[in-house]
């Protein structure tokens, strides 16, 4: 075995040159060594694309020429730096920087730097990696996020304006049917104090001003209607996976996605989708944290009127006790938070015609989200504003 | 005639009562279907105020169970939530009158 690798291991300076030409032009990343006076030696294959200048152009060159003005400006200063000192900024760390391509534009690329003592000196070689694809991706993604953050607070707030018309609704109403009901016993007592009926009344009206208060509160959060767009189901599941992963490297859950060949397009807002996949999606991850096996799985299928999204988990399931409450607002048993994620997620969901449930699970499994969406929606409007009664 | 109150809310039930009773009523208070069912089904002539949002079994369960008798009551429903959730309890379902919070002495008492 050895023989055999001997053979190629060959110290012969012409194979050895050969083949690190070969390495050169072979890397996907860019290559460029230079000596103690900053002169290009070496440039490979991929600089070429990367800068646009050709090998030929460059050798010999002042590598500042690969950057940007305020970069080449210092970049002596640095190498003299380091020969004087022996303190090293960058040799052996690697930094994101900024180069310069011939034609002036300027791109982010990941530099690490390396040094070796020849014969001929000191010499240095930098490895350059383009990362504006990189750079784009975690771009869209804090877009995607913040977007989804602003989503959430616009919707924490309507959902609770409506939370609290609701709950204010409650002792409101007994107020106004108690001030009722003493009025009319009032009205039977002869001989009574005027500025009793009087106060009565001045009573009823203000809690009047407040119930109506509170209805145009209700009329404000109920009319917000979901933007409608056709939206590509699988896309959008996709783009959830990557935000969720994102804020969770560290975890080690296995997330999945499993989506059905040909489903249509969804007509829906596809922010509110996105909110209440990520949502669930974060729930389902909070609650495999302290699991054996942790997994959340994430399909989308069709039935003849619906498609249904289903976040699985691999949880302990939602205990019973909890199951009655789970969608209503306020009622989270999350220490953090107003407990409104899963209230607003239901709301989205019929906003738009569907619904959201949940399939606790327990001993046989974790709990199942589904998030279910009308098909022919095109056009649909929500159900229509109730005329109120009263 | 009895005017029966299914509300969870005991300041709601109670005003209600309390109010029903102040123009000439007989009432019954539950705070929940189950115990609604546990006693004997309303007559004809009698009216079932139900909160739409209760505990448990629900405002809709009780109608549906209501709208099954043979003798069928009067249903009046009450809710103080967003209509679409009213839409989405309901669900195609409908009570002979529905009400929402905070509720008026006149649309109450016209129906009555």
């Amino acid at each position: 075995m050895r023989e055999d690798y001997s053979e190629s291991l060959s110290t012969d300076a012409s194979v050895s040159k050969a083949r690190l030409h070969s390495v050169l032009d072979t890397a996907v990343d860019g290559i460029v060594v230079m000596d103690d006076r900053a002169r290009i030696i070496l440039y490979n294959k991929a600089c070429e694309r990367l800068f646009g200048y050709s090998a030929e152009e460059v050798r010999g060159r002042n590598v500042k020429i690969l950057m940007p003005e305020d970069y080449a400006e210092r970049h002596d200063g640095y190498v003299r730096h380091y020969l004087d000192t022996g303190e090293r900024r960058i040799i052996g760390i690697g930094r994101e920087v900024r180069a310069r391509h011939r034609d002036g534009t300027e791109f982010p690329i990941e530099l690490s730097v390396g040094e070796a003592h020849t014969p001929e000196g000191r010499q240095f070689i930098g490895i350059m990696r383009d990362i504006r694809a990189r750079k784009a991706v975690e771009r869209r993604l804090a877009q995607a996020q913040a977007q989804l953050v602003n989503m959430t607070r616009i919707n924490a707030l309507d959902e609770m304006g409506a939370a609290i018309a609701h709950e204010l609704n409650q002792p409101l109403t007994a107020i106004m049917l108690y001030l009722q009901a003493i009025k009319r016993k009032a009205a039977g007592i002869a001989g009574l104090d005027d500025t009793f009926a009087s106060v009565i009344d001045k009573t009823v009206k203000e809690a009047e001003r407040a119930s109506q208060i509170i209805q145009r509160m209700r009329q404000f959060v109920e009319k917000r209607d979901p933007e409608r767009k056709p939206v590509d189901v699988p896309q959008l599941l996709k783009e959830c996976l990557e935000l969720v992963s994102l804020g969770d490297i560290s975890q080690e859950i296995q997330l999945s996605l499993d989506v059905e060949d040909g489903l249509p397009m969804l007509h829906a807002d596809p922010v509110q989708i996105q909110q209440v996949v990520v949502n669930l999606m974060r729930n389902a991850m909070e609650a495999v944290k302290c699991a054996p096996f942790r997994a959340v799985k994430v399909s989308a299928s069709k039935t003849d009127t619906h498609l249904v999204i289903a976040v699985r988990d691999s949880g302990p399931g939602v205990p019973p006790e909890l199951v009655p409450g789970l969608f209503k607002p306020f009622s989270g048993s999350k220490r953090r938070g107003l407990g409104l994620g899963l209230a607003i997620s239901k709301s989205l969901a019929q906003n738009h015609g569907g619904d959201l449930v949940v399939e606790p699970g327990g001993s046989e499994g974790g709990a199942v989200f589904q998030l279910k969406l009308p098909l022919l929606s095109t056009g649909e409007a929500p159900p229509a504003e109730r005329a109120d009664t009263n | 005639m009895t005017i029966h109150i299914v509300e969870d809310d005991p300041g709601v039930s109670d005003a209600l009562a309390l109010l029903l009773a102040s123009v000439g009523h007989e009432t019954a208070t539950y705070p929940d279907a189950e115990s609604f069912f546990e006693e004997t089904p309303p007559g004809e002539r009698d009216t079932v105020i139900v909160d739409l949002g209760l505990p448990g079994l629900t405002g809709i369960q009780l109608i549906r169970w209501v709208k099954g008798l043979k003798n069928q009551p009067k249903v009046i429903a009450i809710s103080g939530q967003s209509s679409r959730a009213i839409d989405s309890l309901l669900d195609g379902d409908t009570p002979d009158v529905l009400l929402r919070k905070p509720l008026q002495e006149e649309a109450l008492l016209q129906h009555l």
